[in-house]
């Protein structure tokens, strides 16, 4: 394999890491390409991949908060290529190490006057419904450059438990569009648990709202909060839901791959097996003669 | 370089079921010179096969195979054809066609469907070894309906002490389910969940989503039995193996499928965790005030 393919296949291991395991996938990934220095530069891209997609959070410098990096976070390359995030909360810039997770170089951020006062009462809504659902979330709300009225809400869940082997993530976003009234939202759970075997939950659901007159009407915070509760009530249905896909999962389709027990509700007879097929062998060519 | 091996297994340990065969072959061409160390020690789905003389289907692994041939073990012939494959001796073989013929029972009663093989191979101090593999997949006939496979590997070695064989096993079971939900519009599944009574669930809802859960667990298990002519290792190991597969079943069920649904609730409360809180903060009050 040329240093190519090995770096290809090394970034494909990191882009599917479990929850919080990103560290472990790493260390072990480095053992096995044992070639350090091609290795950091040759994954950076992958790693900022994971990072973005899985809604990786990071501290912000001077306050109490965390902010998610995601693509929405992203501030266009300024002319010296430098890349810097946003967090709209604490309204910063800061750029961002992708291997330390570490935020640097803070620097006052100017959000766009027109849609901020929405963007913040979504804010202020969005952290209202984790207080209430959610028991370590962070959520982030960008205004959605380059289109007007457009507003991602981001919320993402994380628990890690390596020393009783699992490790957990919730990620949802939900792009409001305040021109055509509608919400554009996605759920993903990632579940890995690990003691003595490898299991995995990897679950998808897409969401398309249809906002009613009543929330389009509203002012800015009550609109905002009525958004949040129709989230509310759709991740809430949705969690519902996930209990009964798992009764299924259980009740029909491994029971149709492996019975519990077999129709007769006994054990087999060990003893028997090996007769019985000698029995079916008998009556099988019985058969033939009689047909013959 | 043990170090190496405990990485890449500690990697699969990790990366999602679904794609374990994607990732061994990549650990393979970045790694061949520890191929066979890998290989014997990650277990992959079994690829089914048909026999060219009997038309019964046969699975395929790693025990079976012989250069790039697969030998079915209905007819005992390799595919593509082998002029010196290795087969076992003639009493081996008679074992082995009893033992198949035994497992079939045991896979029709259990799987009610799927393939079974057995393969068995002398070991260089004397006694044998085999393995039984089991698989079942089940193919929806529409999108909506749930997939699913089942894969077991069984590996046993065996050593005859007078009266009595000592057995050692190695069970690896492979387990994947799969369900897609969609649903449009406002459908009476969704009014019917909004138990909350505070408002009515919208009109115009869209939903999409696929719920995947996969696993492989690996359980060993030492055991002495009493043996009365070879034909008692049959009945000794189908016992051991079908106590294992209960065993892991239940496992998987309860145990493992329990938890990851469990960790959903450690990162989303379907309850309203505020409410919870400021009960709990009144009732401390309450307390307070009657001890006054």
């Amino acid at each position: 394999m040329d240093a190519d393919a090995r770096i290809e296949a090394a970034c494909s291991f990191i882009l599917q890491s479990p929850p919080g395991e990103i560290n472990d996938v790493l260390n072990d990934v480095r053992n096995i390409i044992s070639d350090d220095e091609t290795l950091e530069e040759g994954v950076l891209p992958a790693l900022k991949e994971y990072n973005l997609t899985q809604f990786i959070t990071v501290d912000i410098p001077g306050t109490e908060h965390q902010s998610i990096i995601s693509e929405a976070a992203r501030l266009p390359a300024s002319e010296d290529g430098e890349e810097r995030w946003i967090d709209p909360r604490s309204k910063q810039s800061f750029v961002f190490n992708h291997l330390t997770l570490e935020a640097t170089d803070p620097q006052p951020f100017e959000p766009d006057g027109d849609a901020e006062e929405f963007r913040s009462s979504l804010e202020k809504a969005s952290l209202n419904y984790l207080l209430a659902h959610f028991h370590d979330g962070v959520t982030s709300i960008f205004v959605k450059p380059g289109v007007t009225n457009h507003f991602i809400v981001q919320i993402v869940a994380n628990k890690y438990n390596p020393s009783n082997y699992w490790s957990g993530r919730w990620r949802s976003e939900y792009v409001v569009d305040l021109n055509e009234h509608t919400v554009q939202g996605k759920i993903l759970v990632n579940i890995h648990y690990y003691e003595q075997g490898n299991v995995q939950l990897s679950t998808t659901h897409d969401i398309s709202i249809k906002l009613p007159p009543p929330v389009v009407t509203a002012s800015p915070s009550a609109a905002a909060s009525k958004i949040l509760a129709l989230i509310e009530t759709e991740e809430g249905n949705y969690q519902t839901s996930l209990n009964d896909t798992y009764h299924e999962m259980s009740e029909k389709t491994f029971k149709s791959l492996r019975r519990a027990l077999p129709m007769t509700r006994q054990k087999l007879d060990w003893d028997k097996v090996l007769g019985y097929k000698l029995g079916a062998e008998l009556s099988s060519s019985k058969g033939t003669f009689s047909s013959s | 370089m043990a170090d190496l091996v405990d990485s890449m297994l500690d990697l699969m340990r990790r990366l999602p079921p679904t794609r374990t065969e994607e990732n061994v072959s990549a650990l393979v061409g970045l790694c061949p010179d520890y191929a066979d160390d890998l290989l014997g020690s990650v277990d992959q789905p079994l690829q089914v096969k048909t026999d060219r003389l009997t038309g019964r289907e046969y699975l395929a692994c790693d025990y079976n195979r012989d250069g790039e041939s697969y030998r079915s073990p209905w007819s005992n012939e390799y595919d593509p054809p082998l002029e010196d494959g290795t087969v076992p001796v003639p009493k081996l073989r008679k074992l082995e066609i009893s033992a198949n013929e035994a497992f079939d029972t045991y896979r029709e009663m259990y799987f009610e469907g799927g393939v079974s093989s057995v393969y068995l191979w002398d070991l260089e101090d004397g006694g044998f070894a085999g393995v039984v593999l089991l698989k079942k997949t089940m193919t929806p006939s529409t999108p909506q309906e749930p997939s699913g496979s089942w894969d077991s590997i069984h590996v046993f070695e065996t050593a005859e002490r007078g009266r009595q064989a000592h057995y050692k096993l190695t069970s690896t079971i492979m387990l994947q389910l799969i369900t897609k939900k969609g649903s449009e519009g406002d459908n009476s599944d969704s009014e019917k969940k909004n138990n909350n009574g505070e408002k009515k669930v919208p009109e115009n809802w869209k939903r999409d989503g696929e719920v995947t859960l996969s696993g492989s667990m690996t359980r060993q298990t030492e055991q002495d039995w009493p043996i009365q002519d070879s034909s008692s290792h049959i009945t000794n190991t189908g016992r051991m193996i079908e106590e294992m597969e209960i065993k892991m079943r239940n496992l998987l069920q309860e145990v493992y499928f329990g938890k990851t649904r469990d960790i959903i609730y450690d990162l989303r409360s379907v309850d309203d965790l505020e409410k919870t809180r400021r009960q709990r903060e009144l009732q401390k009050e309450l307390v307070g005030f009657i001890k006054r």
